[in-house]
């Protein structure tokens, strides 16, 4: 009895059944940036092939390609034996190809049950009168559930299930009509991102299996130490370009170098010198609140504390609930040695801490304000005299912002929708430190903005914490972290589990410890 | 390209002046459209109008939908009426009858922020509940008895020329525009309506912010109602539905013209004058009276069309 979608043969190993996909010179360019350089690879057939790179490493826009989301400027795609143009392709043709994608946050409906998900990733069967035959749907939903090892009950409602049955239903709905044809090929991209430890083994148990059976997979994961447990092949890209496709059971150590294109040593090199700080800005102790869970630490004047971490690890959560947004459930706070009740950000601002949330158009951009507007809004207030707004004032003020802040705009009166993302970004940063913070919340503050901005960023970071603000910024970049934070603490499922101080704080000791999730490798 | 966006912000008020134009020169109203009595008749009865219309656009600046404010202002006109005829002093009776339209303010701002409601369906309730405790109140009977004189007088007093409700009126626009533009009250109820989630994070407490617009808004309805009263010389029971629509029409093509993309006070007064003249031209144009209600609910589809490609107008303007 096996499971899966396609009956195993049992003579033939994988590397014999030929190749299931050809990726061959995909490049593709954005603007300036070229995001794909002649990428080639192949894909076996019932194996797991993942692959790997850093942000920027142009495997998004691969996957992207594959998907008919993008067309490649040049390239061609082999699947099967067919000869497709990568230059060409349509979602309708991605699909025809047979490629199931499963992405980070599965576009589930948590309202409706496993059934009804699953049905509609195909057609409704329906019967007279376009009447959706529900007993036939639910038993078809049963035997889904029960190819794809999925433990759940086809009349729940999807929230109820665990975050690995959440994803198992994405992945069965993606494949389902793959039933006597195991042509499909299923691109998984950081299916595991969101998803707790233990859902995380659940889940890829059942890949293994499912690949086992014959199943096509393209993993694309941040976490090496799921790419080393699972991986049949792994392909590394670094810049658009292609590293190499290599068998997996690679070490991690040897799969960070690949990814970073630095050797160990160079990644441990210490980039910025140690300092001394005497006088603590800000001590928080046993902060719950969202993911974050009893977290304790200090920043002091002058210095840049980074944290890292993996999505959903809690890093975020810590800035939030330190700004008020919500308030946090438990802990202590103390700004400048005085302590300070957080209730809202209203609070938090009082107590000069300044907040620059990482979703810059849903949380921080009034996009269609202006931008004095947009620069002035934290204060407002302070240009309320005699009874009204002081325009005059006002618009000097953040004339001297733009120009201090080295923000490039046609108009102070133009909407901030007219800036570049960097522009826009720097506008958030004036708009907080003109308050002059004593400490400053940083989440991802490079995020999405070209090369030159994100040094003015940091530039304007580095500023404000030589006048004797204290800093503390989330990224994912941990070359940059590693560049110019004087201390990094490692945040792991809410707590923080690792600190870099002094000379430790290189690119490779934080990718070993958010990556690798020990100590030793 | 600037000529587009002068036509952008000035374009409503180009067909306003060629509306007005064209009935003053149009043979079947040439007599009667341009004459000072025609002009003073719909001034006053648009003031009544243009007080309601600003009590939308508060909320509306932060994107809240106050569908109410028609009701609150029959609501008030009845209440002070009442009081009045029932022998209370005038600006006891008015103060009073303002009281009451805040009240269904409070319980909007209280079901809407508190309780979660979306505002577009808690106005939508209030309003009907106000429709039947006005028809309650009235019995279905309009209040014209025992009303002080000169609020009669108010309602038709001109002092050179100009009605003294539009006078009313006037004031009560420069308020709001003060409000909107002058002060961080008004800043803050626009950054809630571009980004309701940022605007917390700036330390703004929309939920007290948003309760105030429903508050003030209500009070321009219970002005709105005490006008309605001087201007008809007692208070009907069906004054709300007649104002509800045209007053949000109103307030949803200021985002059409002098600032174009954003709810604003001069905006609706061009969209006030706009449909009087439209409509008063038609009326006396001889055109059937349900012509009017093909242009007012039009021009309601027509500004919320506006108001919903904001984003879009917005950018272009800027760009």
């Amino acid at each position: 009895m096996t499971v899966g979608p396609l009956p195993l043969d049992g003579t033939t190993g994988p590397a014999d059944r030929g190749t299931a996909v050809t990726i061959s010179q995909f490049s593709k360019r954005f603007g300036a940036t070229q995001a794909l350089d002649g990428v080639s690879f192949e894909v076996k057939p019932g194996t797991i092939h993942a692959l790997v790179g850093g942000n920027g490493s142009g495997k998004s826009t691969l996957i992207k390609i594959l998907a008919g989301v993008h067309q490649a400027d040049a390239g061609s795609l082999g699947v099967r034996g067919s000869e497709q143009d990568a230059t060409a392709m349509t979602p309708a043709l991605s699909r025809d190809l047979g490629f199931r994608f499963v992405h980070q946050q599965p576009s589930v409906f948590p309202d409706l049950t496993v059934a009804e998900n699953l049905a509609i990733g195909s057609s409704f069967l329906t019967g007279f009168g376009s009447r959706v035959r529900w007993k036939a749907q639910r038993a078809r939903a049963v035997e889904l559930l029960e190819r794809f090892e999925v433990n759940a009950s086809p009349d729940a409602e999807l929230r109820t299930l665990s975050p690995a049955n959440q994803t198992g239903v994405a992945i069965a709905r993606a494949l389902q009509d793959g039933e006597e044809d195991s042509s499909s090929i299923l691109v998984l991209d950081e299916p595991t991102a969101s998803l707790p430890g233990p859902d995380v083994d659940v889940l890829l148990e059942a890949l293994q299996h499912y690949a086992a059976a014959g199943q096509t997979i393209i993993y694309v994961s941040h976490r090496l130490e799921e790419i080393r447990a699972i991986a049949d092949k792994v392909t590394v890209l670094r810049d658009g370009k292609l590293i190499t496709t290599t068998d997996g059971g690679l070490t991690q150590g040897r799969l960070v170098e690949l990814i970073t294109g630095r050797s160990l040593e160079q990644l441990s090199h210490r980039k910025v010198e140690t300092r001394a700080f005497s006088n603590k800005v800000l001590e928080v102790e046993g902060l719950s609140g969202g993911a974050a869970n009893n977290v304790s630490f200090s920043v002091s004047a002058g210095e840049v504390l980074g944290i890292a971490g993996l999505m959903g690890s809690g890093r975020s959560s810590i800035l939030r609930s330190l700004f008020g947004v919500p308030a946090p459930n438990a802990g202590t706070v103390r700004v400048d040695d005085k302590p300070v009740h957080i209730r809202s950000a209203g609070d938090a601002m009082a107590a000069g801490i300044a907040y620059v949330p990482e979703d810059r158009n849903g949380m921080a951009s009034f996009s269609d304000m202006t931008v004095l507007e947009n620069l002035t809004i934290a204060d407002s207030r302070r240009y309320f005299k005699r009874g009204r707004l002081q325009s005059r004032s006002e618009r000097a003020d953040a004339k001297k912002l733009v120009s201090d802040f080295t923000v490039k705009t046609a108009g102070l009166d133009h909407p901030l929708t007219s800036l570049s993302g960097g522009n826009a970004q720097k506008v958030i940063m004036a708009r907080w430190l003109r308050r002059e913070p004593r400490v400053i919340l940083l989440d991802e503050p490079s995020q999405g903005v070209d090369f030159g901005a994100r040094a003015d960023i940091w530039k304007l970071i580095a500023r404000a914490v030589a006048e004797g603000a204290g800093a503390v910024v989330v990224s994912s970049d941990f070359e940059e972290l590693a560049t110019f934070s004087d201390r990094v603490l490692i945040v792991r499922h809410g707590a923080i589990v690792g600190e870099l101080t002094g000379s430790d704080v290189t690119e490779h000791n934080i990718d070993r410890l958010v990556l690798m999730g020990s100590e030793n490798d | 390209m600037p000529w587009l966006r002068w036509v952008e912000a000035y374009g409503l008020l180009l067909v306003t002046v060629g509306i007005i134009i064209f009935f003053s020169f149009y043979g079947p109203t040439s007599q009667t459209f341009p004459t000072m009595a025609n002009f003073q008749i719909v001034l006053a009865g648009q003031s009544v109008l243009a007080v309601v219309a600003l009590g939308t656009l508060i909320p509306l600046t932060a994107d809240v939908w106050d569908l109410s404010i028609g009701a609150i202002a029959g609501l008030a006109a009845v209440f002070g009426a009442a009081f009045m005829s029932s022998g209370m002093s005038a600006p006891l009776a008015i103060l009073a009858a303002i009281g009451v339209a805040g009240i269904v303010g409070v319980v909007n701002a209280l079901i809407s922020t508190k309780g979660g409601v979306h505002p577009v369906i808690t106005t939508m309730g209030t309003s009907t509940i106000v429709a039947g405790v006005v028809t309650q109140k009235t019995g279905g009977l309009a209040i014209v008895s025992n009303l002080p004189a000169w609020l009669v007088e108010l309602g038709h007093h001109t002092t050179f020329g100009i009605p003294a409700l539009a006078v009313i009126a006037t004031v009560v626009a420069l308020f709001a525009y003060y409000l909107l533009n002058h002060t961080p009250f008004g800043r803050y109820l626009y950054a809630i309506g571009s980004n309701p989630n940022a605007a917390p994070l700036v330390g703004i407490r929309t939920g007290k912010l948003i309760s105030i617009a429903f508050i003030l808004g209500a009070c321009f309805a219970g002005v709105a109602g005490i006008m309605q009263v001087a201007y008809a010389g007692g208070a009907s029971t069906n004054i709300g539905t007649n104002l509800a629509l045209t007053g949000m029409a109103a307030s949803f093509l200021s985002a059409a013209a002098i600032k174009p993309g954003k709810y604003n006070v001069p905006g609706a007064v061009v969209a006030l004058i706009f449909l009087a003249a439209l409509n008063s031209g038609l009326n006396l144009a001889g055109v059937p009276p349900f012509v009017n209600e093909y242009v007012n609910g039009a021009a309601l589809i027509v500004g919320i069309g506006f108001a919903s490609n904001i984003g879009r107008l917005r950018e272009r303007s800027g760009s």
